[in-house]
C-alpha cells in the first residue's frame, strides 16, 4: 500500500494495486457522516473505435453506447440494483462523460455491504434483448431533455465548432437515431473490452476503516478468475489544430442569447504532473484575463455586455483540451471582440505579477474549500488518477507557477485560429 | 465529530446562531433578512442585494471587492433572495478558508467587517443608491426573470405553482416581475433598504471551528447598527378547498413535454404529522425506490425523470416529469393511479421501509454540508423550534403505515400543468 500524504492540508490517501490490475484508493475523513464510493472505468463516450483483442481490425460501435451500458448495468436478473441499495438505505447513481463511466453510492451506515453490492453489480452484466429495448425509451427522453436544454446545446455546439473529427464533438448520450440500433451483443463487447480491472479504479472516502475496505474489495474478486491483460488500444481520428468552424448558431426558446467562446488546445498529448501544471497555468491565466477581478470582466459587466452568468473554464484531457468562456449576452460577438482585444493587449504589454499572486491565493482557497465536499472529491480524484495526476499535489504545483509560464501559455493557446463561438439565439 | 449549536440574542435584537464543528476546512457566515413575500415588494427585495453587493463605502467599486475576496484566499461571497413559503429572505453569504490553513489569523475579523460594510455602509449619492449600479442590476434582474424559460423543467414547476396559487402571495416569483422594475430607482430602493435593515427579523449564522463566546462578542461589536420596530412575518394559509382540479396547457416550441402536478397537502411544517408527510412524498416520488420512478420510468419507459417534492412551508407537493408530448394522457393516468394507490393504502411494507431508510440517509447527509446545515437550522429559526436531524429521523422511523394512509387522505390535486408544443392536438378534459 502506498501512502499519499499532504500534511499541510491534513489529507491522506492510501493507494493499493490489486494483482488483477484494479487500483484502490481510500481517503479517510474522520467525523464525516456520509461514506462514498465510486467505481469507475477509464471508458467514456469518446471510445467508439478500438481493438477488442480478438479481431485484427478495429471495432466501431454506435455513439452513446458507453452511456447506454451505464444504464443497463443497473439491471440484473429478477430486479433492479436501485432496490438493493434502497434496502441498505443507500443512494446509488452513475454517470458517463467523455472519458469515464462511474458507478457510485453514498451511505451513512452499512458501508461495506454497499461496497460489496457496488462491485458485485458492476462486475456482473445482465443484458437481454428485452431489457435493452426497454431502455431505449428512457434514454430517448433523456436525450430529448438535453435537446431542449439551451445550456447543454450551447456547450455541445461549441465542441462541434472546435472539432472536425475528434469524438468529443458528439453528445455523450448519442442521438435518438444512434441508440436505436444498439444490441446486447455490442454491449457485451464494450463491457468485456473496457470493464477489466486493469482499466478500472475504485475510490472510497468517509469515516471508513482502510483494512476492512480493502478486504471487502479483495473478497469480492476472490472467486473471479480474471486473466491479466494489458491496456486497451483505442483509436482516435486525426484532428487538425485549427477549428472546424468559427461560428455556430442555433435558435431555441430562450429569453436572451447564450454563448460560449472556445479556444481549442494545440499543446496536447501529455499526462501526469505535466498535464496538471498545464491545467493550473491555464486556470491562472483565465482568472487573470477574464476572472471577476480583471479589468476586462468588469468593463464588460458595466457595459451590460455580460451578466453574473458569465463563467470560464479549462478542460485538459490527455488527447484534447479547450478553454471556454461565456454566459448570456445581447451581443455575444461584441464580447468576443472585446476579449480578443484584451488578449492581444496582454500579449503586447505582458501580465501583471501582482495579479498572479492574488489569483494563486484565490485558487489555493478554492482547492481547500473543495476538500469539504466528499462526493465531488471522489469523482474529481479518480478522473485525475486516470490521467496519472495526483490531485493532492495541487497546492505544490500551483505554488510553482511563474509569470513566465502564464505568459507563454497566453501566446501559445489564445490564438484567433483556435477560437470559435457558439451562440443560442431566441426564436424569432 | 460533534456539532454544537449556540443561540444568542444580540443587543440590537438580531438572533445569532453559532454552529460549532471542527469538521470542515472552512468558516461560513450567513445573514438573513426575513420579509413577507408579496407582489408589491418582491422585486425590490430581489434587486436590493444585487445592488448592495456591487460596492460599499470601504470598497468603492466591484473590482475592489473582487480583489479583496481573492486576497483572502478566494472567499466566496454572494447576496441573493430565497423563497421559503410566503417568506422572501434576503441572504448575504461569505465562505472563507479556516485561518489555520493559511496562517492568516485575521481572516475571520476581515470577513465579518466586510459583511458588515456591505450591509450597513452602502454606497450612496445624496439619499439614494448609486444610480449606475441600480440601472445595471435592473437590467440583469430583468434578464434573470425572463431567463426562467431557459430551463423548461424549472419553468414548468414555477408556472404550475403560479396557476395553482393565483391570488395567494405564494404565486409571486422569487425574483419578482419585470413590470415592477420600471418603477424602481436609486431613491426608492434606498428607502426600501432602510426599512429592510431596521424592520426585518434578522438571523446570523456562523458555522465552523470557532469559539462561540468570542465570536459572539466580535459579532455584537461589529453588527451594531440600530434597529427599529421589527415586523412579524404572517403565517401561510395552508388549507384551501378544491372543487375540481384545474388543467392548464401552455405551448412553446419544445421537443419534450413537461408535466407538473400541484397538490395541496393540508399539512403545515409545524404539524406533528409533517414527518409522516415527508415519508408519504418519499414513497410516492422520492427516489429510485418510489412509485413514480418505478411506474413512470422503469415500467412504462415514458420518462427519464419523475419525482414528487414538498414545498414545506406552504404545504404543497409538486410532481414533475419530462415526457414525449403525445404521452401526456398516458403519463398523467399513471401518476393519478399512484396517488390513488397511496390513498387506498396500496403500499408495501418494503416501500415503507425503503423510504424510511432513504430519508434517514439523506437527512444524515445534511451533517456533511455547511450549506445544508445552515439551511436546516434556518428552518428551525423560522419555525421557532429546536429539533435536531436525529430527532426528525426518529419521528420518521416511528411513523406507521396507517398514518401514511391517513396523510394520503388529506392530499388533493389542485392543478395539472403541461408544457406542450404547437403540434399537440387538443386534449380532452379529465
Amino acid at each position: 500500500m502506498t501512502v499519499i500524504e499532504n500534511s499541510a492540508i491534513e489529507e491522506i490517501i492510501y493507494k493499493y494495486k490489486m494483482d488483477n490490475g484494479l487500483t484502490v484508493y481510500i481517503m479517510p475523513k474522520p467525523g464525516y457522516t456520509k461514506q462514498f464510493a465510486i467505481y469507475a472505468t477509464n471508458y467514456g463516450s469518446n471510445d467508439i473505435k478500438f481493438l477488442d483483442g480478438k479481431h485484427r481490425e478495429p471495432v466501431e460501435v454506435p455513439y452513446g453506447i458507453a452511456h447506454f451500458l451505464e444504464h443497463k448495468l443497473f439491471e440484473e436478473q429478477g430486479g433492479s440494483i436501485f432496490e438493493r441499495f434502497s434496502a441498505l438505505g443507500a443512494q446509488a447513481n452513475a454517470f458517463t462523460n467523455f472519458n469515464m463511466t462511474a458507478y457510485l453510492f453514498s451511505s451513512t451506515n452499512k458501508f461495506y455491504d454497499c461496497l460489496n453490492l457496488l462491485l458485485d453489480f458492476v462486475n456482473r452484466p445482465y443484458f437481454t434483448d428485452e431489457n435493452v429495448e426497454k431502455e431505449k425509451g428512457i434514454i430517448a427522453q433523456e436525450i430529448r431533455m438535453y435537446e431542449d436544454n439551451p445550456a447543454w446545446r450551447v456547450y455541445f455546439n461549441l465542441l462541434g465548432a472546435l472539432y472536425k473529427n475528434y469524438p468529443v464533438k458528439n453528445d455523450i448520450a448519442g442521438t435518438v437515431e444512434s441508440i436505436t440500433g444498439i444490441t446486447k451483443e455490442q454491449l457485451y463487447l464494450c463491457y468485456e473490452t473496457f470493464y477489466h480491472p486493469n482499466n478500472m479504479a475504485i475510490f472510497m472516502i468517509g469515516d471508513i476503516d482502510k483494512e476492512q475496505a480493502i478486504d471487502t474489495v479483495k473478497q469480492s474478486f476472490a472467486d473471479k478468475n480474471i486473466p491479466k491483460r494489458g491496456d486497451v488500444k483505442r483509436i482516435y481520428p486525426d484532428e487538425p489544430a485549427d477549428v472546424a468552424q468559427a461560428l455556430v448558431t442555433q435558435q431555441l426558446e430562450v429569453a436572451i442569447p447564450m454563448f460560449y467562446i472556445g479556444f481549442k488546445d494545440s499543446d496536447i498529448g501529455m499526462s501526469g504532473n505535466k498535464l496538471m501544471k498545464k491545467d493550473i497555468v491555464t486556470g491562472v491565466l483565465l482568472n487573470m484575463l477574464i476572472g471577476k477581478s480583471s479589468d476586462t470582466y468588469q468593463s464588460l459587466y458595466e457595459d451590460g455586455l455580460i451578466n453574473a452568468t458569465f463563467e470560464k473554464d479549462y478542460t485538459g484531457e490527455i488527447n484534447y483540451g479547450f478553454s471556454l468562456m461565456g454566459g448570456e449576452s445581447q451581443q455575444p460577438l461584441k464580447v468576443q471582440d472585446r476579449i480578443m482585444e484584451a488578449i492581444n493587449k496582454y500579449k503586447q504589454s505582458g501580465l501583471n505579477v501582482n495579479d498572479l499572486d492574488r489569483v494563486k491565493r484565490k485558487m489555493l482557497g478554492d482547492f481547500l474549500m473543495s476538500l469539504n465536499r466528499i462526493d465531488s472529491i471522489a469523482s474529481v480524484y479518480i478522473a485525475a488518477a486516470f490521467k496519472d495526476i495526483n490531485l493532492i499535489d495541487y497546492p505544490k504545483v500551483l505554488d510553482e507557477v511563474r509569470i513566465s509560464d502564464v505568459e507563454e501559455r497566453l501566446r501559445q493557446h489564445f490564438d484567433e485560429k483556435y477560437c470559435a463561438i457558439s451562440i443560442i439565439e431566441p426564436k424569432k | 465529530m460533534d456539532i454544537s449549536t449556540y443561540d444568542y440574542k444580540l443587543d440590537n435584537g438580531i438572533d445569532l446562531h453559532i454552529i460549532s464543528t471542527k469538521k470542515f476546512k472552512t468558516v461560513h457566515f450567513n445573514i438573513f433578512f426575513h420579509r413577507a413575500l408579496n407582489k408589491e415588494t418582491a422585486t425590490f427585495n430581489a434587486l436590493l442585494p444585487r445592488v448592495m453587493k456591487r460596492g460599499c463605502q470601504s470598497f468603492n467599486d466591484t473590482i475592489q471587492i473582487e480583489r479583496f475576496l481573492e486576497d483572502i484566499y478566494g472567499a466566496d461571497f454572494d447576496a441573493d433572495v430565497l423563497k421559503k413559503g410566503e417568506r422572501q429572505i434576503i441572504g448575504f453569504r461569505l465562505d472563507i478558508v479556516h485561518p489555520k490553513y493559511t496562517g492568516d489569523d485575521t481572516l475571520i475579523d476581515k470577513g465579518l467587517s466586510f459583511l458588515n460594510d456591505i450591509i450597513s455602509k452602502p454606497l450612496t449619492v445624496d439619499q439614494g443608491f448609486n444610480q449606475d449600479y441600480v440601472e445595471q442590476e435592473k437590467q440583469n434582474l430583468k434578464d434573470m426573470i425572463e431567463g426562467l424559460i431557459n430551463d423548461k423543467a424549472q419553468y414548468a414547476v414555477e408556472r404550475c405553482i403560479q396557476e395553482m396559487c393565483k391570488g395567494e402571495p405564494f404565486a409571486t416569483y422569487v425574483y419578482g416581475s419585470t413590470d415592477a422594475l420600471a418603477g424602481i430607482n436609486g431613491d426608492n430602493l434606498y428607502e426600501h433598504y432602510k426599512d429592510v435593515l431596521a424592520g426585518s427579523p434578522v438571523d446570523i449564522f456562523i458555522l465552523g471551528d470557532v469559539e462561540p463566546d468570542a465570536i459572539r462578542d466580535k459579532t455584537e461589536a461589529i453588527f451594531n447598527w440600530p434597529r427599529g420596530t421589527v415586523k412579524k412575518i404572517p403565517k401561510e394559509i395552508i388549507k384551501k378547498a378544491i372543487t375540481e382540479p384545474k388543467e392548464v396547457i401552455e405551448r412553446m416550441d419544445v421537443l419534450q413535454g413537461k408535466l407538473s402536478l400541484g397538490l395541496r397537502t393540508d399539512t403545515a411544517p409545524d404539524d406533528t404529522a409533517y414527518p409522516v408527510l415527508m415519508l408519504y412524498a418519499s414513497i410516492l416520488g422520492g427516489g429510485p425506490q418510489s412509485k413514480l420512478f418505478l411506474n413512470v420510468r422503469e415500467k412504462a419507459s415514458l420518462a427519464y425523470y419523475a419525482y414528487a417534492r414538498l414545498e414545506k412551508y406552504k404545504g404543497l407537493m409538486i410532481i414533475s416529469s419530462g415526457i414525449e408530448i403525445e404521452n401526456y394522457k398516458k403519463a398523467l393516468d399513471i401518476m393519478l393511479e399512484q396517488l390513488d394507490e397511496m390513498k387506498r393504502g396500496a403500499i408495501s411494507s418494503q416501500e415503507l421501509d425503503f423510504s424510511k431508510k432513504a430519508l434517514a440517509t439523506s437527512l444524515r447527509s445534511i451533517m456533511d454540508s455547511p450549506q445544508q446545515l445552515t439551511d436546516y437550522y434556518l428552518g428551525n429559526a423560522i419555525l421557532k423550534k429546536h429539533s435536531t436531524v436525529d430527532q426528525l429521523i426518529e419521528s420518521i422511523n416511528a411513523a406507521q403505515m396507517d398514518q401514511v394512509v391517513e396523510i394520503a387522505q388529506r392530499i388533493n390535486l389542485d392543478t395539472i400543468y403541461f408544457l406542450a408544443n404547437k403540434a399537440m392536438k387538443g386534449v380532452e378534459k379529465i
